[in-house]
């Protein structure tokens, strides 16, 4: 999509106040996923970005595409802020991430570990996408609701994002964060996109939210 | 309400010259909103930790804002070289980073406090008055 189309949907103070925004709403994120388990979280600038909603399998495939498999929780939600949230780990972080939960307690070979892993997966995932999305829609002056989470185990990383998520004639928002968990060596991205139908609303609560302090 | 931070002072030294380090330009507007506009304080910026610490090299602000998240040099190592050129430097981190891991590395570091973001304008006259304080405890 040309620049100059781009700018006339979402201007560069838009997307400021959007990263910004999405910056705040991880941080919680991160703060209570800490509460949860004795970890750090490595924070990193967030990203946003628009483009058609066609190209949005494409671009989270690309995003991700050092990962061989991949492990997802994707969670949809409702409100005024409508659309789903995709928080993506890289193959192997399961076991590292139940190893946080049980404090490194030894598993035994019948322990049904697929199932320790998604449920593992699905708590996590809660917290954070829960927080984060929560927090964005605070900020804004929204409340959502949200699906129950659903986790998908070790797959390849195309087609994390079904094709028909959202009407592909419409554009989609982006917001990426990537994230590290300090001492486990476990890293992953949170994708938040959002559809077209929240854009007249969105764009209005922006500039409320800055108003604020105008 | 916003405490009252005007006034004469006779003796001791004033905070005049503040700086705000952070990568959004959005973040810098409403921090610059939030400092009191008396008694008409001198506000610079930067966008990024290396420049922050440029900066206050550069003009020696009596009072700085660190944002912790950030691309080229992050606050917290801004942070450590702005109190390893000055160790009576007086930074506060304001953040989205509010794990109690990174607070706490904020202080041990030597931030005179944290703000968690969004800041208000009475959370950030309240970290000024107590800047205020602790230089009229020096002097």
């Amino acid at each position: 999509m040309p620049e100059s189309k781009t700018n006339e949907i979402i201007s560069a103070e838009e997307t400021d106040i959007l990263q910004e925004i999405m910056n705040i709403a991880f941080g919680r994120a991160a703060a209570d996923l800490a509460d949860f388990i004795d970890i750090y979280v490595i924070l990193s600038v967030p990203y946003i970005k628009l483009l058609r909603a066609v190209d949005l399998p494409r671009f989270i495939n690309t995003e991700v595409k050092d990962f061989d498999k991949v492990s997802v929780v994707e969670q949809n939600f409702w409100g005024k802020f409508k659309g789903a949230a995709f928080l993506i780990f890289p193959a192997g972080s399961g076991k590292k991430l139940i190893n946080m939960l049980d404090g490194g307690a030894e598993s035994f070979e019948s322990d049904p570990i697929f199932e320790l892993e998604k449920e593992t997966f699905r708590e996590v995932g809660n917290i954070l996408i829960g927080a984060c999305v929560g927090k964005i829609a605070e900020l804004l002056g929204d409340i959502v609701t949200y699906s129950p989470p659903r986790v998908v185990i070790e797959k390849s990383h195309r087609g994390v994002v079904p094709d028909n998520l959202f009407n592909p004639d419409n554009l989609a928002i982006v917001l990426r964060t990537l994230f590290e968990f300090n001492e486990k060596n476990v890293s992953g991205y949170l994708f938040i996109v959002t559809s077209q139908e929240s854009f007249v609303w969105m764009k209005e609560a922006l500039y409320k939210f800055l108003e604020q302090y105008e | 309400m916003i405490p009252e931070i005007t006034g004469e002072r006779t003796r001791g030294f004033m905070i005049k010259k503040i700086l705000i380090v952070d990568d959004s330009p959005v973040s810098v507007k409403i921090m610059k909103s939030c400092v009191p506009k008396e008694p008409g304080y001198e506000l610079l910026d930067a966008n990024n930790g290396q420049k922050g610490v440029e900066q206050y090299k550069l003009h020696k602000p009596d009072l700085t804002f660190m944002d912790l998240t950030m691309p080229v040099m992050n606050g917290f190592e801004a942070l450590q070289e702005i109190i390893r050129y000055n160790d009576k430097a007086l930074v506060i981190i304001v953040t989205a980073d509010v794990q109690v891991k990174a607070i706490a590395k904020a202080h041990e570091l030597g931030a005179f406090t944290v703000v968690k973001k969004p800041p208000t304008k009475e959370t950030i006259a309240a970290a000024i008055i107590e800047a205020q304080k602790t230089l009229d405890e020096r002097n």
